[in-house]
């Protein structure tokens, strides 16, 4: 792919200590600004592990990122300004009310006072949280939590973002609302990078995807370019059960 | 980097403030121990002060003897004079009845003409001195020669030996002061009579001898305090140091929920949430102080204790001693909030070893009481320093440079705590 690419991925490998097999392993990846990209894959495969690297949670054991024309090992200070990161698990403040855990995470990203109000506000609205801004989390379902951990990684209006599994266990109505929200933040400019098992969603909503199995990526393409090249494959999901076979994984 | 300190210190108090368990372990448990411990321990406190004691005394001797002895007495720090029942006088029959009964530990009886018969003795004293030839220099009777100045001694059987070794030995030394008193006046009578010198009186042939108290002990200088001195400061560096818990208790939550990774994803968050985290609870740690230090100065009183005396304490050193010992136990909550990896663990660890660092440090047993070997050891626990920099303050009055070393040592420990915190994240990081 093109030198220009926004999130530049090179032979990035990740091996934890006192384990055999790399979680990531070699991985080369080229997404481009603008793009939602899928990485799909089965348990396992090391989709978390490589975001973890991208948003600077854990360090890569070599390879190299660049994001924006900065590398990530250097100027990760620079980037963390203009990535925003949506968890697999629900990190939030349970003894706080949703406002308290939205201005926190506004704070630390240096938004304050009134605008940093009206947006969290603007957004609780947007998912249908409206009046739930004073409810402490340990009080909302498991679709409210993931709805205010997902307006915890966007308050800042990140150019990227990366979300793990932002649509796990959630009903259909929560799922179109983020869904539509992630379609609508890609169309102001921001590139997504997202994970999922929901290979229908991928389908509809990724410009590009990526199927990883065991830290290595089997297949890479725009949806509709990879269904049509593969034989017998009417969905994404028959090209993954090809790809990735049936066997179980841990 | 203002802004997010600010978020972070709001964002910890508002998770402390809506731990009702936390905040009743660091506010209510100190206060019910206070009051407990000192009611408590107030009567074994009291026996460990000089005790006065209370002594029945009947004068008959209204002389030189008799009111010297009894002023002896009174002038005595250690006891407490009574010569009269119920605002009445009484007999010796009814004085033996009172110390047969238990309401007084000691009766003094001291019999009539005593005075007399100590001059009648120094004088045949004197007489003797002088050769025969020279025949009677004091005009006295043979009766007169033959009485003896008495004191008689009532004691309630259960009366310590050591209490009646201190009356008799009190007794004995008051004595001796009047029988010097009373030989210096014969004598001078003596010269006037014979030389028609008149010497006058001295005062200065009292207490020759100082005597300075030391209290035999190798360690430099146990101070003993009462019980409301003790006890204060004691639960308050314990309830600050059991600050632990909730300060360990949220770090790990924060890691388990994922918070704390979701931090790293955030520019230069990391450093503002523990900054704020540990400024709120070195917040805590002194309002704790203050709390406890009220609680002693105004509540202990309506129980019938002493209050705490801070009439004549310097205000510096205690802000120091108070801010060191809080900065300490921040760290150590710290510290077992890195380390731990379960909120149980943590609070299983951070309770237990609190105990027994308390236990060490002379919180539970005052370390006067301690045996030598364990004082030694006592000095291993951070609790005992800031302990010590209280005891010092309240019982010394002693100043910011005499408290210092304390607080450096607190000081010392919370930086400790900080760079092992910080030794074990990067070690635990390189697992990742
Ligand atoms: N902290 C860790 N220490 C050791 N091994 C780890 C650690 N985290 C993940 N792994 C291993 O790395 C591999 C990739 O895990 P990862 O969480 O990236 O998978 P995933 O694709 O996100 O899976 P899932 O779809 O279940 O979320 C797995 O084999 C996992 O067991
Ligand atoms: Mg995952």
């Amino acid at each position: 792919m093109d030198k220009e690419a926004f999130i530049r991925i090179k032979g990035l490998t990740k091996r934890y200590k006192n384990t055999v097999e790399p979680a990531v392993d070699g991985l080369d990846l080229n997404i481009n600004k603008g793009e939602i990209f899928g990485l799909l894959g089965p348990n396992g495969a090391g989709k978390t592990t490589t975001l973890s690297i991208l948003c600077n949670q854990i360090p890569a054991t070599s390879g190299k990122v660049v994001i924006s024309g900065l590398l990530l090992k250097t100027h990760n200070r620079e980037l963390k300004k203009i990535i925003g990161v949506v968890p697999q698990e629900i990190a939030l403040f349970e003894k706080l009310t949703a406002y308290e855990n939205l201005r926190f995470f506004g704070n630390m990203y240096g938004l304050r006072g009134s605008e940093l109000k009206s947006r969290i506000l603007d957004c609780m609205r947007y998912f249908g949280l409206e009046g739930k801004a004073d409810k402490k989390i340990e009080t909302f379902s498991g679709g409210m939590k993931r709805r205010v951990n997902l307006i915890a990684g966007i308050l800042h209006k990140p150019e990227v973002l990366f979300l793990d599994e932002p649509t796990v266990g959630i009903d259909v109505q929560s799922k179109t609302v983020i869904v539509d929200f992630l379609k609508q933040l890609n169309k102001e400019g921001a590139t997504i990078l997202y994970t999922s098992h929901h290979m229908d969603e991928a389908e509809h909503l990724c410009t590009h995807i990526a199927i990883i199995d065991k830290g290595k990526i089997i297949t890479n393409g725009k949806p509709a370019e990879l269904i049509k090249s593969e034989e017998n494959c009417d969905t994404l999901e028959d090209i993954f059960l090809k790809l990735t076979g049936r066997k179980l994984r841990d | 980097m203002w802004l997010k300190f600010r978020a972070s210190s709001v964002k910890e108090f508002l998770l402390l403030l809506r731990d009702r368990a936390g905040l009743a372990m660091l506010f209510v448990m100190p206060m019910a121990l206070i009051l407990i411990m000192t009611l408590l321990q107030d009567s074994t406190f009291k026996v460990l002060e000089e005790k006065r004691m209370t002594v029945l005394v009947l004068n008959h001797d209204a002389d030189t003897f008799g009111i010297n002895i009894v002023d002896g007495l009174k002038q005595s720090p250690v006891f407490d004079v009574v010569e009269q029942l119920e605002g009445k006088p009484f007999d010796e029959e009814q004085l033996k009845q009172q110390v047969m009964d238990g309401n007084f530990s000691i009766g003094i009886v001291i019999r009539e003409n005593a005075s007399r018969a100590l001059r009648n003795k120094i004088k045949l004293g004197i007489q003797e001195q002088f050769p025969v030839e020279e025949g009677p220099i004091f005009d006295m009777d043979s009766t007169d020669a033959a009485d003896t100045a008495k004191v008689r001694l009532y004691f309630d059987p259960i009366t310590k030996s050591v209490f009646r070794q201190n009356i008799i030995s009190a007794l004995r030394r008051f004595s001796a002061a009047v029988e010097a008193k009373m030989l210096f006046s014969v004598y001078a009578e003596l010269f006037y009579d014979l030389l028609d010198i008149q010497l006058k009186p001295t005062g200065k042939l009292q207490n020759l001898v100082v005597f300075e108290q030391e209290y035999a002990s190798t360690a430099e200088n146990r101070i003993v305090p009462n019980a409301v001195q003790h006890n204060v400061p004691a639960w308050t560096v314990f309830a600050m140091f059991f600050m632990v818990i909730p300060l360990a208790g949220n770090l790990i939550k924060e890691r388990q929920s994922g918070v704390a990774m979701r931090l790293k994803t955030m520019p230069g968050s990391a450093q503002a949430v523990i900054f704020g985290k540990g400024t709120v609870y070195f917040v805590v740690g002194i309002l704790q102080a203050v709390f406890m230090l009220m609680i002693g100065f105004y509540v202990l009183p309506l129980f019938g204790m002493y209050s705490l005396r801070l009439d004549n304490i310097t205000l510096p050193a205690l802000i120091l001693i108070i801010m060191a010992t809080s900065l300490a136990a921040t760290g150590y909550g710290i510290v077992i909030g890195t380390i731990a990896t379960s909120q149980e663990q943590s609070s299983i660890f951070g309770s237990i070893s609190v105990v027994i660092l308390a236990a060490l440090g002379g919180v539970w047993v005052p370390t006067f009481m301690m045996p030598e070997f364990m004082l030694t050891v006592s000095k291993l626990s951070p609790l005992n320093w800031g302990l010590n920099g209280f005891y010092d303050i309240f019982l010394r009055n002693a100043r910011v440079p005499e408290v210092m070393p304390y607080a450096l040592s607190l000081l010392v420990f919370f930086v400790l705590c900080l760079l092992v915190s910080r030794f074990y994240i990067r070690f635990k990081e390189s697992f990742l």
